[in-house]
């Protein structure tokens, strides 16, 4: 064995070591962010054919079911996965883990769940993601034990596909009565087997009436703001490219916001291009502040974003400034979120305590007041939000009219492959190329 | 070699499979292909495509990316070099404290600092307020609204410790004696620099410039932090996005790899003009 004496470690060496060191470094922090690997797991058909591994024999062309309002969905409950039995008792000691976007849910809501369950010695930890594809990837690895998640059905076909969810068991949710008829029985998930109505949204536009002087919701189009070189360097779409993209066809003339059409794709993406050299938006979903602190004049925007915002205003500055703008006959891009209980969580049943919880009037409207974003509650017709004081006056556009769920746009699940394609414009999009 | 196999030569060979590899058709996770006989080329196909194909929509975000670490590096090295000599000539037995209280604020995570300054370069925030006189000039400026220079900026503030330490180092290491020679010789300030002081920190500025413009060159939290336009987007944003976005992991391992190949060149020629100059002395 060689015992030679190791030269001292002079100066100019530790400069050269630090400095090498840094690629691999670089290398590491990459691959901690790289998605997690492995197989995905046996899956059914959404229509509820024999189980077929994806692993086993990849396909660039695998199909699924999408749900639709025109195509309304029974999804399968797959072998294995029933719902939980009835009567049974909220797990004791437990810790109920929630999975959602930050800022999504009141903390006050959290700490009264855990007081009224006080009896069971009920913990709650909310964990947070930025997007939904980093919800899906973490849910399907299974990583950490989450019960609860606020998904929306552009995912639905692939969490009943990769057997992520449960079927929910409605004799714990009562008051599911206390939600808009439609979400009783959604055409994402008749029966709603699986799911539970959370927020209900419009895509449009918010602004700043102070600075901006024109009046964008009298404008012929006011999607056209977006290309239009006066508010280049003043405004941002949304870090979403279902909904840029939908807008851009909106704006365009078109209805089919999911559409796989290559030829109409190209002309948004040309058109997303042309709004890039126009206008240089900022791509971010913090209108909801970024608006009221003026950092942005005008926003692409959810409707829950702008009654959020009169919560984030300057001091010395009235909330009556907020503007916000969608289609007022309701042909705009319209959305809702929903709950799930997910397969991999420990405690079953006191998700659908959690879940009942949730829907009920008095929480969801406690809720409600504090991330801005609307539920589909009986209770709650577009009057009493403004006359209540939800909703100020000058941000009566933001509530979301159950009439238009009839003849809105809804961003719908795509297949794979046009998903791909949708990334892919995506990609140059952001690229600013 | 056990720590760079473990820390290196592994996570290198990962990024590999997954850049190689193909993805899961519903869930478009990625799946690597370990077996290198079996790595199929798609997604590094996809990438060279977009680097220098028709529709090279990524080359200019290299040429952005290149020009921000320059300008970046070069304001660090002009702001670094005089903070490091005075350091190093005058602080005498209490250089080490003001070498620590100058790097204080960077035990703060970079998240934090960053933060820090989107509250500094709000519209109503303390540099307009300084810039307007507290509001009496009409000249507020929307620092956040997607500048370059900003994010330049930004690189520069973040990564200047960095700069800092192999130029103290550096500087640390002329005698003072060479600098008196040098004024008993007739060299005025501007030729003692050029002529002694210059040369003999040529290796802290390289080791500095190598230290600051690696992890520039992958950076994508300052663009997404203080600027969020696609007209600031790095290469970093770039493999940040793929990683994000479902089925393209493979996508970001394979630019992962061109930006690896294209930063090993410098640092190779570091590593040899150290042996050399070991050699010499």
């Amino acid at each position: 064995m060689d015992r030679r004496p190791r030269p001292p470690l002079s100066r100019r060496r530790m400069l050269q070591a630090s400095a090498l060191a840094l690629p691999g470094a670089w290398a590491l922090a990459s691959c901690a962010r790289e998605q997690p690997l492995g197989a995905p797991a046996p899956a059914s058909s959404a229509a509820g054919a024999p189980a077929s591994s994806a692993a086993a024999a990849p396909s660039p062309s695998a199909t699924l079911q999408i749900a639709s309002p025109q195509n309304p969905v029974k999804w399968p409950i797959n072998p294995g996965n029933e719902p939980i039995a009835s009567g049974l008792e909220p797990e004791a000691n437990a810790t109920l883990r929630l999975y959602n976007f930050p800022d999504y849910l009141d903390k006050a809501v959290i700490k009264d769940f855990t007081k009224e369950y006080s009896d069971y010695n009920v913990k709650v930890e909310y964990s947070t993601f930025n997007d939904y594809s980093e919800a899906m990837t973490k849910i399907r690895s299974g990583t950490v034990p989450y019960d609860v998640s606020f998904l929306t059905y552009t995912y639905i076909a692939k969490l009943v596909y990769g057997d992520l969810i449960r079927p929910l068991n409605h004799d714990y949710v009562p008051n599911i009565e206390d939600v808009w008829t439609e979400f009783q029985n959604p055409w994402y998930d008749l029966e709603w087997q699986y799911t539970v109505p959370y927020v209900i949204y419009t895509t449009g536009i918010g602004w700043r009436a102070d600075l901006i002087s024109e009046d964008i919701g009298a404008l012929a189009n006011p999607y056209d703001v977006f290309w239009d070189s006066a508010y280049a360097g003043k405004l941002a779409v949304l870090d979403d490219n279902r909904e840029v993209i939908g807008m851009t066809i909106l704006r365009d003339g078109g209805t089919d916001v999911n559409t796989a059409d290559p030829a109409a794709l190209e002309l948004a993406r040309d058109a997303m291009l042309e709004m890039l050299g126009m206008t240089q938006p900022r791509v971010t979903i913090t209108g909801y502040t970024d608006i009221p602190e003026g950092v942005l004049s005008l926003s692409q925007c959810w409707s829950g974003d702008m009654i959020t915002g009169q919560y984030y205003m300057p001091e010395g500055l009235d909330s009556s400034v907020l503007r916000y703008w969608s289609p007022p006959d309701g042909r705009g891009l319209i959305n809702n979120d929903f709950m799930v209980v997910l397969k991999g969580g420990e405690n079953p049943v006191l998700a659908h305590h959690f879940l009942n919880y949730m829907i009920g009037k008095d929480v969801s409207l406690k809720n409600f007041s504090w991330v801005g974003y609307q539920p589909p509650l009986r209770a709650l017709t577009p009057k009493s939000m403004v006359a209540d004081g939800y909703i100020p006056k000058n941000l009566a556009g933001a509530v979301v009219q159950p009439e238009w769920f009839k003849v809105g746009y809804p961003l719908l699940e795509l297949q794979p492959q046009v998903q791909a394609e949708y990334d892919a414009i995506w990609q140059q999009f952001k690229a600013g190329a | 070699m056990v720590w760079i196999a473990l820390f290196f030569l592994v996570p290198l060979y990962v990024v590999l499979c997954v850049a190689f590899g193909t993805s899961d058709p519903v869930f478009r996770t990625a799946i690597p292909i370990w077996n290198p006989l079996e790595w199929q080329f798609a997604q590094v196909q996809v990438v060279w495509e977009r680097l220098f194909g028709a529709d090279n929509f990524y080359l200019p975000v290299v040429l952005r990316t290149i020009v921000y670490v320059v300008l970046a590096v070069c304001g660090c090295l002009l702001i670094a070099f005089p903070v490091a000599y005075f350091t190093a000539r005058f602080a005498g037995r209490f250089r080490g404290l003001v070498l620590a209280l100058l790097i204080a604020p960077f035990i703060i995570s970079y998240m934090m600092r960053m933060l820090a300054w989107i509250n500094l370069l709000q519209p109503d925030g303390l540099v307009n307020s300084i810039i307007t006189l507290g509001g009496l000039l009409p000249l507020e400026v929307n620092w956040l609204s997607g500048k370059p220079y900003v994010v330049v900026m930004g690189l520069v503030y973040g990564y200047i410790p960095y700069m800092l330490l192999p130029l103290f180092v550096a500087l640390d290491r002329i005698s003072p004696s060479l600098l008196e020679a040098a004024r008993d010789l007739g060299a005025g300030g501007v030729s003692t620099f050029r002529r002694v002081i210059l040369p003999m920190s040529i290796p802290g500025i390289v080791a500095g410039t190598l230290l600051v413009s690696l992890p520039m060159m992958g950076d994508y939290f300052t663009s997404d932090m203080l600027s969020k336009s696609p007209k600031t987007t790095m290469i970093g944003n770039l493999i940040n996005l793929s990683i994000v976005s479902p089925g393209q992991a493979g996508q970001a391992g394979a630019l992962l790899i061109l930006v690896l190949l294209v930063l090993l060149v410098p640092m190779v020629w570091y590593t040899r003009s150290n042996a050399r100059a070991e050699v010499r002395s």
